[in-house]
């Protein structure tokens, strides 16, 4: 039993666990979607490939000297940005996004890498200069940080990985001290710019909690109009960005707003989808039984609806086992992250980065699978199939599994 | 080293509003979870059952037609179409394809618009019939001929030693109105009864439709059966007809009428059975059936013959002296005469300051006579003695100016004129009894078809009663294979028997005595009948002559109309004859054979 003790006290075994029993869960529904199609006979293996890949990076990562991770900060950076420019020009075009680079038979996504270069970027700045978020300067330091791999990606464009790097800043702005009145300035907004596609009634709501948020924080009246001001623009800003979009995102999101009124075209994703999970019902339909999976009514399924997959053959029970096993990961991150704060920063911001990347993919994932959200392209993490996807989320993990094996090591 | 300079109740609120954010999430999801896979589970099941299910309509054979002694006369046989399906075709074939089945350069991108409305998965059929040379051709390169596909279809086989285009009709796609009225019947490209019988007994010819219920993925490909097929409902064959035509007899009217413009109906007088109808000129139905190009459909139409216009239901024409058959009943019957009553014919009628003329002097002669002769000064008289009233209404009584109600929607109703009927074409000062003249021996504006004629003579044939006049005999339930007659309401007009019997004996010598027909004239086969010449505007007279036999017992009644030729007696008598000659002669071989058969089954 001495051995077991010094295992556990070493090794986050819940994190490991439930590590994979997704990537298990995601195995078994990558290979039902792609069983009866003749397009993917590659995907399946491929997928062992990567997934045996990710388990030497996770023995890589988490026998790493702690310092070498925060060395690779600046490294992953550099790398990222020039990905980002090579997939610029030289990128293959991939469902009107200019997101890949093909190496051989391997595609890899530039934009992937980014999110890590700009994590690890943040974590070191915030954990080697006193940055306060609260500050217009401060704010202005992790634009410049920020700005110009987000650009790129926005440029390919990626509009699905934007948002989920939009969201880890704003989470390790948090996590650095953001104050609630800073959260409230900048997210309200966004939350707007949301709302405002669910007509009018949305948009009395949030502009309600708007108001009641001004007169909570008593700011003066220059400040508190000022505030209202950027929101109710902020909810004429989507229409005005549609404009710029592409037409095929500017179709998910009509679809999104309301599917029936296209069934067949751009609706038809998001119909189809709900209707794979609607269709499963409480027990499933079974390993391989799905008929639609099996008969490919619900789109791209080995990818980004892969949790319909799950959904329609493992029923409502499989789906919440799996919602179960996000969550007690998630919060076992974030008690990793608290843990090391007082430690070392750099290493409590790594892990609230890995918090908030798988967290943002498995919101926005599952969301869209049940029209809770528009269809944004975005990969649920560890189960969907994805070989670049995949080793950075699992590079994130075992660097929060290094952290935690040497959180004895900082003092 | 340590920069958070936070109090760590600060950095606890912080990760416990980050993990509620989690639980929220989680919260969120599965309340939509049990929203889309508890509560509205039933309603995406349906969903999925909408989408991976395809209902394929099988078509049933179509009932076939025999003749009256079980003659096949129309047959189906199986026909090859090719359709493209939109969704999967590659237009860089159209001109290969074009080439190959003989279409004109862009047709495939035409009847593609023309289709662009219905959904892009439905097959288009671009050319019906192809030959089975061109089937295999489709099937072989069946690879690079991506959304290309054969189809099978039923189609009619006809006799080539028979026409019977009227009789038979043809098909044609259905209407959009038609299949909106009847959606559970039929679909859209189904073909429908558009003429003659075919169209008459469409509801029992059609059958009913089959379902099979495919699985089908995505691309609408079909991957199997659902349920094993468990739920699939077996197509019903449609009705086999039994018509009343006798083959032979057809074939030898047709022979009459080759090159002959006219009509001919032929009825058993005691059932109501046609046993011959022509209309010549005819058509070939396999060219309207089958492949209908344009120019040939256009040919058919735009021909000044009219070859589709069925002349013995819908085209009227005076009835010439036939009609003084009609006078002398009506005479007779009313007491205005009696067969010993006399008229003077001097060879002319004077009316007015008019002279109708007679073809000879024929002296006094009384009604059996006139009839033998045609005499028109005699019905010149006859129809004053009458009287316009009541000659309209015998008219009437014997179903002239209404539809006969035969089986066939192509049919009219003639002109039987009466006193309002001038009264509102002329008013009422606008006509005179002048009118009636002519309207004595059957000239002028009344109006009859072949098939009232044919009726008719069926009705004096057999004194007074007959059956309306019928092509369909009967049908086999296709379920139980069991042959069900068809009944037809009978037809009685109440005439006294002495007075048949006197214009029976008048139409005899009409053949067999010195009469105006006595060049068909039959040792022993007794043929009675009647000529006529009906005057017409559009040049030569048409010929008319109407007859019955055997004399004694009468076994067919015929009707014959010869367009613009002259004299009925020299071209409409000797088809007449023809008909019924072979008739009989085919009624006394089937006797022997059915007594040879009686014979053998007792041996």
């Amino acid at each position: 039993m001495k051995i077991n003790k010094k295992l556990f006290n070493e090794f986050e075994i819940g994190i490991v666990l439930c590590y994979i029993f997704l990537l298990i869960f995601g195995t078994l529904a990558i290979y039902s979607a792609t069983l009866n199609n003749p397009f993917a006979v590659e995907v399946f293996p491929k997928q062992i490939f990567f997934i045996s890949l990710s388990f030497l990076i996770l023995i890589a990562v988490y026998f790493l000297h702690p310092l070498y991770l925060k060395q690779l900060a600046i490294p992953i950076y550099v790398l990222s940005i020039i990905f980002l420019l090579v997939v610029l020009f030289k990128g293959k075009i991939v469902y009107g996004q200019k997101s890949w680079l093909q190496f051989g038979i391997f595609g890899f996504q530039p934009s992937e890498l980014a999110k890590v270069g700009i994590v690890f970027l943040l974590a070191k700045l915030f954990s080697e200069k006193k940055i306060d978020p609260n500050t217009i300067q401060g704010l202005i330091i992790v634009a410049a940080v920020c700005l110009i791999p987000l650009v790129l990606v926005l440029l390919e464009p990626d509009m699905g990985t934007s948002l989920i790097i939009i969201f880890v800043i704003a989470t390790m702005l948090f996590w650095n001290g953001l104050s609630l009145f800073g959260a409230f300035i900048l997210s309200m907004p966004m939350i707007c710019a949301f709302a405002s596609f669910f007509g009018t009634y949305a948009i009395l709501t949030v502009l309600f909690f708007v108001a009641a948020g001004i007169i909570y924080f008593k700011k003066d009246i220059f400040v508190s109009s000022s505030i209202l001001a950027l929101n109710v623009g902020a909810v004429f800003l989507p229409d005005f960005l549609m404009k710029f979009l592409k037409p095929h995102q500017q179709k998910r999101i009509m679809a999104f707003l309301n599917a029936e009124l296209d069934p067949l075209g751009s609706g038809y994703n998001a119909i189809q989808a709900k209707t794979a999970v609607g269709s499963g019902g409480l027990l499933g339909k079974g390993f391989l039984q799905g008929s639609q999976t099996q008969l490919r009514f619900a789109p791209e399924q080995w990818t980004d609806f892969i949790f319909c997959v799950i959904s329609e053959e493992f029923g409502f029970i499989g789906s919440v086992a799996l919602i179960i096993a996000f969550i007690i990961l998630l919060n076992r991150i974030l008690k990793v992250a608290l843990m090391i704060k007082d430690k070392d920063t750099f290493s409590s911001f790594v892990a609230m980065a890995a918090f908030a990347i798988i967290f943002a993919h498995f919101f926005i994932n599952i969301a869209m699978s049940v029209g809770l959200l528009p269809i944004i392209g975005i990969p649920l993490a560890f189960v969907s199939y994805g070989g670049t996807s995949l080793l950075i989320n699992t590079f994130l993990l075992a660097s929060v599994l290094n952290i935690y094996k040497n959180r004895k090591y900082y003092s | 080293m340590r920069i958070f300079d936070r109090s760590n109740a600060d950095y606890l609120l912080r990760k416990r509003i980050l993990s509620l954010v989690v639980y929220g999430s989680a919260v969120i999801f599965v309340i939509y979870l049990i929203q889309l896979q508890i509560i509205n589970h039933q309603y995406f099941e349906s969903k999925v059952v909408e989408n991976s299910i395809k209902t394929l309509y099988l078509n049933p054979l179509r009932g076939i037609f025999y003749d009256r002694n079980f003659e096949k006369i129309v047959d189906n046989r199986i026909a090859y179409s090719i359709v493209i399906i939109p969704t999967e075709y590659d237009k860089k074939n159209n001109e290969i394809l074009e080439k190959v089945l003989g279409l004109q350069s862009g047709y495939i991108d035409k009847i593609i618009a023309e289709n662009s409305k219905q959904p892009k998965h439905l097959p288009i059929r671009i050319k019906r019939d192809v030959d089975y040379a061109l089937a295999v051709w489709i099937e072989e390169n069946n690879s690079f001929l991506k959304g290309v596909k054969l189809q099978t279809e039923n189609q009619r086989l006809f006799r080539k030693d028979v026409a019977m285009s009227h009789i038979i009709g043809y098909m044609r796609e259905i209407s959009k109105s038609q299949y909106e009225a009847e959606k559970e019947f039929y679909n859209l490209g189904d073909f429908v009864g558009h003429v003659g019988i075919e169209r008459f007994y469409e509801k029992i010819l059609r059958g009913k439709k089959g379902v099979s219920f495919v699985i089908v993925d995505a691309t609408r490909k079909e991957v199997g059966l659902y349920n094993d097929g468990a739920n699939d409902i077996q197509a019903i064959k449609g009705a086999d007809l039994i018509l009343t035509i006798d083959i032979e007899t057809q074939k030898a009217a047709e022979r009459a009428f080759e090159g002959k413009r006219g009509a001919l109906v032929a009825i058993d007088p005691k059932t109501g059975e046609i046993i011959a109808m022509v209309s010549s000129p005819w058509f070939d139905l396999d060219a309207v059936s089958s492949v209908t190009f344009k120019e040939v459909w256009n040919s058919i139409v735009n021909d000044p013959q009219k070859p589709l216009f069925n002349r013995a239901t819908m085209s009227p024409n005076p009835p010439g002296s036939t009609f003084k058959i009609l006078a002398s009943i009506a005479a007779l019957e009313e007491g205005v005469i009696d067969e010993n009553t006399t008229i003077f014919c001097g060879g002319a009628f004077k009316f007015g300051d008019k002279v109708f003329k007679c073809h000879g002097a024929h002296g006094s002669i009384n009604v059996v006579k006139a009839i033998e002769k045609s005499c028109n000064v005699f019905y010149y008289q006859l129809i004053f003695k009458i009287g316009f009233d009541r000659w309209t209404a015998y008219g009437r009584k014997f179903g002239f100016g209404s539809k006969t109600n035969i089986d066939l929607f192509e049919e009219i109703s003639g002109i039987m004129p009466s006193r309002e009927y001038f009264n509102k074409r002329y008013g009422p000062r606008g006509w005179t009894d002048g009118f009636l003249v002519s309207l004595g021996i059957g000239q002028g504006e009344v109006n009859v078809t072949q098939i009232q004629l044919a009726q008719f003579v069926s009705l004096v044939a057999n004194n007074g009663k007959t059956k309306r006049p019928h092509l369909v005999k009967g049908y086999i339930n296709p379920l139980t294979g069991e042959y069900k007659e068809i009944n037809y309401p009978e037809i009685n007009v109440e005439i006294s028997q002495k007075t048949f019997d006197i214009v029976k004996k008048g139409m005899f010598l009409v053949v067999n005595g010195y009469g105006t027909a006595g060049r068909i004239r039959h040792p022993e086969i007794k043929i009675a009948g009647k000529t006529g010449t009906s005057q017409n505007p559009h040049g030569e007279d048409h010929a008319l002559f109407i007859a019955f036999a055997p004399f004694e017992d009468p076994k067919i009644a015929v009707s014959v109309l010869v367009e613009n030729v002259g004299y009925g007696a020299t071209h409409a008598a000797p088809i007449a004859r023809e008909v019924i000659l072979t008739y009989l002669n085919q009624l006394n071989k089937n006797k022997e054979t059915k007594n040879y058969n009686i014979a053998m089954s007792n041996f």
